[in-house]
């Protein structure tokens, strides 16, 4: 406390009235005066911050003296000019695309980001890079979103006082002397996980000045398990990589690889090219509690408990063991107990070896782990479909173990000050840490967070930390690979790197993130060319030659049997709880984004919430229908939480998505969902058996963007087991062609020069909707919340159609990405009154914004129901920065006008005039839609259908190809391409 | 009246229809007594005006949310794109058929029944127009451009679309508010003139004399007169059946299953009529006792009007039966599962109260008992604006909520908005209604003294029409 509390100063010392409580508000007299939560007047607030009171002149005085030599002690000078002469290659109204990369849970994925007239507006993946190969999932797309979000974290407080950039350094700068005493004995940091080789080298020269200090990494959706599987299997804490590519059978043991995690972009790649004709499809089994969105797409979805995974993997095991000749597998197989779809799954692996894939989930113990690196060994897949790396991350361990030691050292009074610049622990940390309240015990607790979130409240130092489009790094991706991060806009709120927060313990934050990244990859790769390099690296977005060489471990199959063993026996009795990652919201990082909030989930398609998913059977055992409101208990807590009744979830078990219920963190995060997290402990992070639930009475509204689940029979999304195709092909003839019809062609298309048109293949698609984000980002399309969505009345220009398919305990789902068909005699067209939709010579069936009044009528004669309408004001006053946001090339739309897909005209037109300039026609390299862009299984292909060597004109001819609602004589020009299956014929 | 009574006296001819007016008076007391609620307004009137008042504030409420908020204060959705707005649209339109039917295609076959009640129809006529010409406007999401829809010389060169149907309803709605206000008007002229001429205050002598033209009933004018009202009923003839065939096509030119349908124009004429009647019978039989009209508006016209009702309740019910069974016949399971949904979907009671109130209740007048009673005549006719109120809704609600592709489904839910503005409707087609019964005579004047000399010049035996029974022996009867 420095200053007194404004108007306290005048009292004479000594009187008592100081004794008396003193309060602002009943509410706060009968809570008891908090000062330090919350202070009206924080201390110092009476002056400005840098003003120049005669104390503090004398203070900064002897700071100039004490700190001569930190002189430098500013963010380092960047100058800002308007274009005297401007650059070559630089063009007012030409977007231009710079190489980065983002992380999540420490692995970085490739990326581009497209920069109109400086302001980064649409993230795209970088084809270069082996963990995007061009896809791009959601998250990276939608964190373009936080960069702009107008309630960001800004500045930085040390307990409620403003300090400056300045300030703050000269702060640490003092707080990192004081630790030198004890060789940082009482420093501790507690790290968001990261690979970034930056980081390691800052880490090192801490640990070299404070020896004594100590590095935690904590992510509550941490993949220990899997280096601890290693560890079991070859003694190393060696990580799987499968090779998708070349493996026929693959059996997911509850990893949900399509749907999340570091190497999702790349394994849905070669997946996907692996579901087409005219190659052998592979075959998918996935053995899990829930639907995921790897479940969704499995030839055969095994539903069961996340603690019964481990004894399939075994059955399996034993049937190789005894039937297929594998002998080094049975130890493993120790009283497995077979079932039929065990016996399947290994005589289909069997026929497979070397060309099968074993894949275990971060959710599952290490155990199991190891018992798939046994399996993949045995099968012969190690080097073949299954690679092995060493870990890339800087922290072998993220989980819940370190963070455990790190509180209990807190409690002890052992610390001092904590750096924390994980992502809001406060909130992600099992229930049973308390990491909250002791926090509060921690003398200086500096906070590096981008939202002022839970953790925030509990900190004593909160600094906003700079976007991570708006800082240098680096960062490295599963298998290794380098990406150099640079920023895409400098700062738009005052705030700060890690790499910054790190530097000033070493005295060194003036220096700039963007000179020590250089530095040291000068040391590394340093030579007479390094800058012209540097430079080939930035814009390539990765340093070449620098992923991890493949190991070849033995797998030790006593030591995997042993922890077999060990493994303690699955609680008895009860529901099974199990916790997943959400798709939308992550691990809760992502709450404050409205985009994500607002995604449709992939399999349930709920928006703004989440939910405890159970089996159609157990809510039937449990009297329970969607939306009542239930009390989940275990282990003496307990959490209130909405049901969804999930086709194909296992029964007696409840999964809960993580990162909903914050408390903290803005208008967006709040109010959204439950949280989940506090039922979750450091020993039982993934599941844990031995709940009860009871049923409150109360009904929870969902706002859910699809709510009848069944074809009702229709040729919608249609699919074909493989063993059908050849006999039913000719089934899809009705389903395409020229229809009939008496009135005479409007138009030659043929005979323009480009006949736009878009094909979607069924079969590639997994759901995952990073279409959908990135179409919501390219054209502008707002959020309508929570409410609205309720109502029916969300803008996505593209959705996801999800059926589910025969009975509802375990049913097929099909996937329909749908979006406006730009149908050649399109229904909206000769509605509109007021010819505000019309038809382009290329065939776009184009939608003219300002001349539209909304009479809707063009939405009700829509038979796909693509268009939407904006019944309110959906955009209103938009922040600042929000319009820093928005796309130039789109037209941002009013009150009471219809929009819907265009083929992302914009796109179009911009191909158009570089190929004319360039003086050749547009070709099928220069044009990608949005959502083709994205797409990170090549499901959607858009181009010229007057090419004939186009691919979207080789899909439109393709066997599998049909068109939606084809009798209607709407002759779209998107087509579909029918789904093909691979189930196992034993499975039948 | 009792079958007592009727013993008593010359037992009457079941086929022989009732007096179409009663009594014997003469054309002093016809003025004294048509004119008279002009004159002498009384409590109820002012009770229902107030009343009328509040509906049409809770009409200007609604309207000024729906323009400040936007479309998005009425329940509509994404599919469900038209609700109330059109529902009602249509519902005022249908409404608004009776005027003309009534005045126009009855007096070109010579029906003499329509005189007490065209006067009062038509004015019907131009308040439901009124009330349905308000929902284009508002319901477009950019009411300010709604002008657009008009095909005025714009300097951009952009012509409406003269492809959509919503252009012929602009067409077809505007005429037929032009014509029917030009007809009503014509009527009034000579009525206008009597007024003027026995109003007491000087400013009512005045403003009457301004409508009336001039009016001095000569023999000239009267020529004129009558042969211009020939031609516009002649020109206001197809138009009746125009307006709501055009209308239908708002729907049949679609392709959405459960609109896209040929039977739409004549089944939605006959819906029209039905429901207009229905209207009529509504308005008029409280109006009747209210303004005294009861030696004009007689039993024989109630009568009349409910035979109207059934046989056009008939033919709708000829409509549902044929959709259904074309839906079936045609084998398009789109077309099927709609008619189906409908009767079993979510909004099957809405289906079920349409059914019953437009195809079960109206067979109750096969029976002379019902025919005749008031009250039952009135709860019908109330019942069946409902049941026609539920046609519309059926159409076009359950036809968008579920269309082809399942994952866009979703229920319709109406705000308080949606409420507000088809409460407020009829607030405001009442107010309308009263400020004319206050200021207008109700009935047509001439035509009734005319129908009272033809009446009594040809005895009560002639013609078809039949007979004036003499309101002295009738009143003997009882």
């Amino acid at each position: 406390m420095g200053l007194p509390i404004y108007g306290q100063a005048a009292r004479p010392p000594g009187d008592d009235r100081g004794q008396r409580p003193l309060w602002r508000s009943l509410e706060e007299l009968a809570a008891g005066r908090d000062e330090g939560r919350s202070p009206e007047f924080a201390p110092g607030a009476d002056s400005p911050p840098d003003a120049l009171s005669r104390r503090s002149f004398l203070q900064l005085l002897g700071a100039t003296l004490a700190f001569a030599g930190l002189e430098a002690c500013a963010p380092p000078r960047e100058k800002i000019y308007p274009f005297v002469r401007q650059p070559a290659g630089l063009v007012p109204g030409q977007a231009v695309h710079y190489a980065t990369a983002a992380s999540l849970s420490g692995y970085g994925v490739g990326l581009l980001v497209r920069s109109n007239e400086g302001r980064p507006t649409k993230v795209e993946g970088n084809p270069d890079h082996p963990a995007s190969l061009g896809g791009v999932g959601p998250f990276q797309q939608a964190l373009l979103l936080d960069l702009y979000d107008p309630s960001r974290a800004r500045g930085f407080q040390k307990r409620g006082r403003q300090l400056s950039y300045r300030g703050t350094l000269l702060e640490l700068s003092q707080l990192a002397k004081g630790h030198e005493a004890d060789g940082g004995a009482r420093l501790r940091f507690l790290l968001e996980p990261s690979s970034s080789p930056l980081q390691a080298e800052l880490r090192r020269r801490i640990l070299e000045r404070f020896p004594k200090a100590r590095f935690t990494a904590w992510d509550p959706l941490s993949d220990d398990a899997a280096r601890d599987g290693g560890r079991i299997a070859f003694g190393a804490p060696l990580e799987a990589r499968p090779q998708l590519a070349r493996a026929d059978v693959i059996l997911a043991l509850d990893d949900d690889f399509l749907g999340f995690g570091p190497e999702q972009l790349r394994l849905m790649r070669e997946y996907a090219a692996r579901r087409v004709q005219g190659q052998e499809l592979n075959r998918l089994y996935v053995a899990e509690p829930g639907l995921s969105v790897t479940g969704m797409n499995a030839d055969h979805h095994l539903r069961m408990r996340s603690a019964e995974v481990v004894g399939f993997a075994r059955a399996v095991a034993a049937r190789l063991a005894s039937k297929h000749g594998l002998a080094s597998l049975a130890p493993l197989a120790e009283g497995a107990r077979a079932t039929p779809a065990a016996s399947a799954v290994a005589d289909d692996l069997a026929r497979a070896r070397g060309r099968s894939a074993v894949l275990c989930g971060p959710r599952q113990p290490a155990a199991v782990h190891a018992l798939a690196h046994a399996l993949n060994g045995a099968l012969g897949n190690a080097g073949s479909t299954v690679r092995y790396l060493k870990p890339v991350l800087n922290d072998l361990s993220t989980g819940p173990a370190g963070l455990a030691a790190l509180a209990a050292e807190v409690k002890a009074g052992k610390v001092d000050t904590l750096v924390v610049t994980a992502a809001n622990p406060v909130y992600s940390a099992p229930a049973d840490l308390d990491l909250e309240a002791l926090l509060e015990h921690v003398p200086n607790a500096l906070y590096l967070t981008l939202h002022d979130d839970e953790t925030a409240e509990a900190c004593s130092w909160v600094l906003a930390a700079s976007h991570p489009y708006e800082q240098w790094g680096d960062t490295r991706g599963p298998d290794g690979t380098v990406s150099l991060v640079q920023p895409l806009i400098a700062p738009l709120f005052e705030s700060m790197g890690e790499v910054d927060l790190l530097s000033a313990f070493l005295d060194q934050a003036d220096l700039g993130a963007r000179r020590q990244l250089q530095e040291l990859w000068r040391q590394r790769r340093g030579g007479a060319g390094f800058d012209h390099d540097f430079e080939r690296w930035l814009a390539a977005g990765l340093v070449p030659g620098t992923a991890s060489p493949a190991e070849a471990p033995a797998p030790r199959t006593a030591a995997v049997a042993q922890a077999l063993r060990d493994l303690p026996p699955a609680g008895a009795g009860g529901l099974e709880v199990g916790f997943v990652p959400d798709y939308k919201a992550c691990d809760g990082r992502f709450a404050a984004n409205a985009w994500l909030q607002e995604l449709p989930h992939p399999v349930s398609k709920m928006t703004w919430d989440n939910a405890a998913y159970l089996s159609p059977a157990t809510a039937e055992k449990l009297q329970l229908v969607n939306g009542d409101l239930v009390e989940i208990q275990l282990a003496g807590r307990a959490v209130t939480a909405p049901v969804w009744i999930q086709p194909g979830h296992a029964d007696d078990a409840l999964t809960l998505p993580l990162g909903y219920g914050r408390r903290a963190g803005g208008p967006v995060a709040k109010g959204a969902g439950f949280d989940a997290g506090r039922l979750r402990r450091s020993d039982a992070p993934w599941f844990a058996a031995g709940a009860a639930l009871r049923k409150l009475g109360k009904r929870h509204p969902f706002a859910v963007t699809q709510t009848h689940d069944s074809m009702e029979g229709r040729p919608l999304a249609l699919d074909f087991g493989a063993a059908e195709w050849q006999r039913g092909k000719g089934e899809l003839e009705e389903h395409r062609g020229d229809p009939a019809s008496i009135m005479p062609a409007m138009h030659a298309y043929e005979q323009e020069q480009y006949r736009w048109g878009m094909a979607v293949d069924l079969s590639r698609c997994t759901g995952c909707s990073a279409c959908v984000v990135a179409c919501q980002s390219e054209n502008n399309i707002p959020v309508v919340g929570k409410d609205q969505v309720e109502r029916r009345r969300e803008m996505h220009w593209l959705r996801i159609d999800r059926y589910y398919q025969g009975a509802a305990a375990d049913p097929q789902v099909a996937l329909q990405p749908v979006a406006c068909q730009h149908c050649e005699t399109a229904p909206c067209e000769y509605v509109c009154p007021v010819n505000a939709t019309v038809h382009s010579d290329e065939g776009l069936n184009e939608m003219v914004y300002n001349r539209c009044v909304g009479t809707r009528y063009c939405s009700n004669n829509c038979p796909y129901k693509v268009r939407r309408f904006n019944f309110l004001d959906y955009r209103g006053e938009m922040a600042p920065t929000e319009k820093m946001l928005m796309n130039p090339e789109v037209t941002v739309r009013t009150r009471g006008v219809m929009e819907k897909c265009t083929y992302c005209v914009q796109r179009i037109e911009r191909a158009r005039i570089e190929a004319r300039v360039a003086g050749h026609p547009i070709r099928e390299q220069d044009l990608k839609s949005a959502c083709q862009q994205a797409c990170p299984a090549e499901a959607i292909v858009f181009g010229n259908l007057n090419d004939p060597q186009a691919r979207v004109t080789r899909l439109h001819h393709d066997e599998r190809r049909y068109d939606l609602l084809h009798e209607l004589g709407t002759k779209p020009r998107t087509a579909y391409l029918a789904r093909l299956r691979n189930p196992n014929p034993d499975l039948a | 009246m009792s079958v007592e009574i009727r013993t008593v006296g010359r037992a009457p001819d079941p086929l022989e229809p009732g007096p179409l007016i009663l009594g014997t008076p003469d054309d002093r007391q016809l003025n004294d007594e048509l004119l008279g609620h002009v004159y002498r307004p009384g409590r109820a009137w002012i009770l229902l005006f107030l009343l009328a008042a509040g509906g049409t504030s809770l009409l200007l409420l609604g309207v000024t949310v729906t323009l400040v908020v936007g479309i998005g204060a009425w329940g509509n959705n994404v599919p469900v794109a038209w609700a109330f707005g059109i529902i009602n649209f249509v519902w005022w339109i249908g409404i608004g058929h009776a005027g003309t039917l009534i005045s126009a295609i009855l007096l070109l076959f010579q029906q003499k029944w329509r005189t007490s009640i065209n006067r009062f129809a038509e004015a019907m006529t131009l308040f439901a127009v009124m009330q349905a010409g308000l929902f284009p406007l508002i319901h477009v999401g950019r009411p300010w451009f709604a002008y657009w829809l008009f095909p005025y010389p714009a300097t951009l060169g952009v012509w409406p679309n003269f492809k959509s149907p919503l252009i012929w309803d602009v067409f077809a709605v505007s005429t037929y508010f032009t014509v029917s206000l030009l007809f009503w008007y014509l009527g009034l002229i000579p009525d206008l003139a009597a007024l003027r001429d026995t109003s007491k205050g000087l400013l009512r002598r005045r403003v009457y004399g301004v409508f009336a033209l001039g009016w001095r009933g000569s023999a000239r004018a009267w020529r004129h007169y009558r042969i211009a009202y020939l031609l516009l009923a002649g020109l206001a003839t197809p138009l009746v059946l125009s307006v709501h065939t055009i209308v239908s096509f708002d729907f049949a030119v679609a392709q959405l299953p459960g609109w896209h349908t040929t039977i739409f124009p004549p089944y939605f004429v006959a819906g029209a009529v039905f429901s207009g009647f229905a209207m009529v019978l509504t308005l008029v039989i409280p109006a009747r006792k209210l303004l005294g009209l009861e030696r004009v508006i007689t039993m024989r016209h109630l009568e009349t009007m409910t035979k109207v009702l059934l046989v056009t309740g008939l033919m709708v019910a000829y409509g549902y039966m044929m959709e259904h069974f074309i839906a079936w016949y045609s084998g398009n399971p789109y077309e099927q599962f709609v008619f189906l949904n409908r009767a079993t979907g979510p909004y099957a009671p809405v289906y079920w109260l349409m059914i019953f109130c437009n195809v079960v209740l109206p067979q109750i007048f096969w029976f002379k008992q019902a025919r005749t009673t008031v009250a039952v005549i009135w709860v019908a006719s109330v019942l069946i604006n409902v049941g026609m109120w539920c046609e519309r809704f059926i159409i076009i609600v359950t036809s968008l909520h579920r269309d082809f592709l399942p994952s866009s489904w979703a229920i319709y839910k109406p705000t308080w908005v949606d409420w507000s503005i088809l409460l407020g409707t009829m607030g405001f087609f009442s107010f309308l209604f009263l400020l004319f019964v206050r200021y207008l005579p109700a009935v047509a004047i001439t035509e009734v003294k005319e129908l009272r000399h033809e009446l009594a010049a040809h005895g009560p035996s002639a013609g078809h029409d039949a007979v004036g029974v003499p309101l002295a022996e009738e009143e003997s009867n009882a």
